[in-house]
């Protein structure tokens, strides 16, 4: 009698308390985005932080909405979605060239060695200047940018992705009789890929940043072009705004290359099995 | 039926450099006969697994003279493959995995689409084609991979443990399995195993190798009639041959 009454408690209580635990993250991120929110209009208010620096919500909210309105921006919007994109895809194939590379032959990696340490140690944001001598205000000198600071992350992967194959793998490939380029392309690209799309995750993220700091050096065009006029004009609000849309850029390029991760490498999820399989 | 598969003459491998090198086997002298199955048996280290790699061809021997089928060891159709883990990829499917030595070896796609899905069915997989390999047990990926080794159809299957890291009662109804299949596709089989047991119960001739320096110190003939089965391991038979082993196994201190 005692447990039924307690069984029926479980059943009745069970779906509301994993509604609850579903429910709790959501809420929480809501409340800490309202204390922001109160934060910023109360250091508005009482004028704490300058309006200079730190326009009011509603200033910065309508900023936004306007800047959809207006023609220009479309076009500087979509200089720098180009930059990104072409930067980003180069970026991606010589990365994936040059790490395969460097993953296939010893040889090659011993002699690159001192020139991929010294290249990762380097903040590729100080190449910006010398870029834009060489290559122009225009989006050449942005999209080479994007390249210098997006392809090392999937060179590196790649590389350790194609070492880290599982020998006794290459050695049922072989009693296979496989031919090199099938090791290659049926067993060490698959197997590196999840890896290789982890770099590949990263220098979107990185080409968005490289095209962006290229444009603040020096352009005619583009996001970081007009955030940096907008600066300069002190038209803080719009500013905001600007920064607004990026970070949302970023957003939308983050959830694009995450669904194409999980469609691609879609094996990956199953990490403990797949490592048990293997 | 009785033409050798398999003939060794002094096989030796050292590991290592010329003067610190370590002797992983030493004079195996040996003849495999067609149709046969036979197991390599010894403890860790005694070499079992290198003499294997040896006769597929992807290790070279240091010494002595290896003739499979009459020919040098090399990678080759005739000669397939199996090893302690399944290897298969993740990501392909069940029957795409079992293809995979089709498309490596270029023969006709669509023919080899179909046996793979028979071999899948032999092996006790019907309808598990589609699936990937880890919405699969450990023996059920282990049937795969025997479905894998078969696709190219060879006639000898080197097999490397095969069922190793499989518990106890999975890796008794494979053994049976295996010969089962071997049989029915005239197949020759040498595995490598360390286990008495399962090298008494599945072999018609039983290869015992003891350790540092590896070495034949025995072979000891199974006349106990196909098909066996669970019961075969109570029989006084099967008792004495796995006494024999044991014996010999003995001799050389561990």
């Amino acid at each position: 009698m005692t447990t039924d009454v307690l069984e029926t408690e479980a059943l009745v209580e069970a779906p509301q308390r994993r509604l609850r635990r579903r429910l709790r993250g959501p809420l929480g991120a809501l409340v800490i985005f309202l204390i922001l929110l109160g934060v910023w209009i109360w250091a508005v208010e009482t004028e704490v932080v300058h309006r200079v620096i730190l326009p009011a919500p509603g200033e910065v909210a309508t900023a936004f909405f306007v800047t959809f309105t207006e023609a220009f921006f479309y076009e500087h919007l979509w200089v720098t979605v180009q930059e990104v994109l072409i930067g980003f895809v180069i970026g991606v194939v010589l990365g994936f060239s040059l790490g395969a590379l460097f993953g296939v032959s010893s040889f090659a990696r011993e002699v690159s060695y001192p020139f991929i340490v010294a290249f990762q140690g380097l903040p590729k944001i100080v190449l910006a200047p010398v870029f834009i001598t060489a290559f122009g205000f225009g989006m050449m000198s942005k999209v080479v940018m994007a390249v210098a600071i997006s392809f090392f992350p999937v060179l590196i992967n790649t590389m350790s992705g194609l070492m880290t194959v599982d020998e006794e793998a290459v050695r049922l490939m072989r009693s296979l009789t496989a031919s090199r380029k099938d090791v290659f392309f049926k067993l060490s690209v698959m197997h590196a890929m999840p890896s290789i799309f982890a770099g590949v995750k990263t220098s979107l993220t990185l080409a968005l940043i490289g095209a962006i700091v290229g444009e603040f050096v020096g352009a005619r065009a583009g996001l970081g072009f007009l955030l940096h006029s907008y600066s300069y004009q002190l038209q803080v609000d719009r500013v905001w705004a600007i920064t607004m849309i990026l970070g949302l850029i970023g957003i939308i390029l983050y959830v694009v290359i995450e669904w194409a991760d999980r469609r691609i490498v879609f094996w990956s999820s199953q990490g403990a099995a797949t490592e048990a399989t293997m | 039926m009785n033409r050798p598969m398999i003939q060794t003459e002094n096989v030796r491998k050292v590991y290592g450099g010329a003067n610190g090198g370590v002797t992983a086997l030493d004079g195996i002298s040996l003849e495999i006969s067609s149709g046969q199955i036979v197991s390599l048996l010894g403890s860790s280290g005694c070499g079992k697994s290198t003499f294997l790699n040896i006769l597929a061809g992807l290790i070279p021997p240091s010494g002595g003279d290896i003739k499979v089928e009459g020919e040098p060891p090399r990678p080759r159709r005739e000669v397939g493959m199996m090893f302690q883990r399944s290897l298969l990829f993740p990501w392909r499917t069940v029957v795409e995995n079992v293809l995979l030595p089709a498309e490596v070896m270029r023969l006709p796609l669509k023919p080899s689409e179909d046996r793979a899905r028979e071999l899948l069915a032999l092996v006790g997989l019907d309808g598990w084609d589609d699936r990937y390999p880890w919405e699969l047990s450990g023996g059920m990926q282990q049937r795969v991979a025997l479905a894998r080794v078969l696709l190219p159809d060879p006639d000898l299957l080197l097999l490397d443990e095969p069922f190793g890291a499989l518990d106890e009662m999975t890796r008794e109804l494979l053994d049976l399995e295996l010969a089962r299949i071997a049989a029915l596709t005239n197949k020759t089989v040498v595995l490598v195993t360390h286990s008495v047991y399962e090298a008494v119960m599945i072999s018609d001739q039983v290869f015992v190798f003891t350790p540092r320096p590896g070495r034949l110190s025995g072979i000891v003939d199974v006349p106990v009639p196909r098909p066996r089965d669970l019961a075969t391991s109570g029989t006084a038979e099967f008792a004495a041959r796995v006494a024999h082993v044991r014996g010999l196994m003995a001799e050389t201190p561990v």
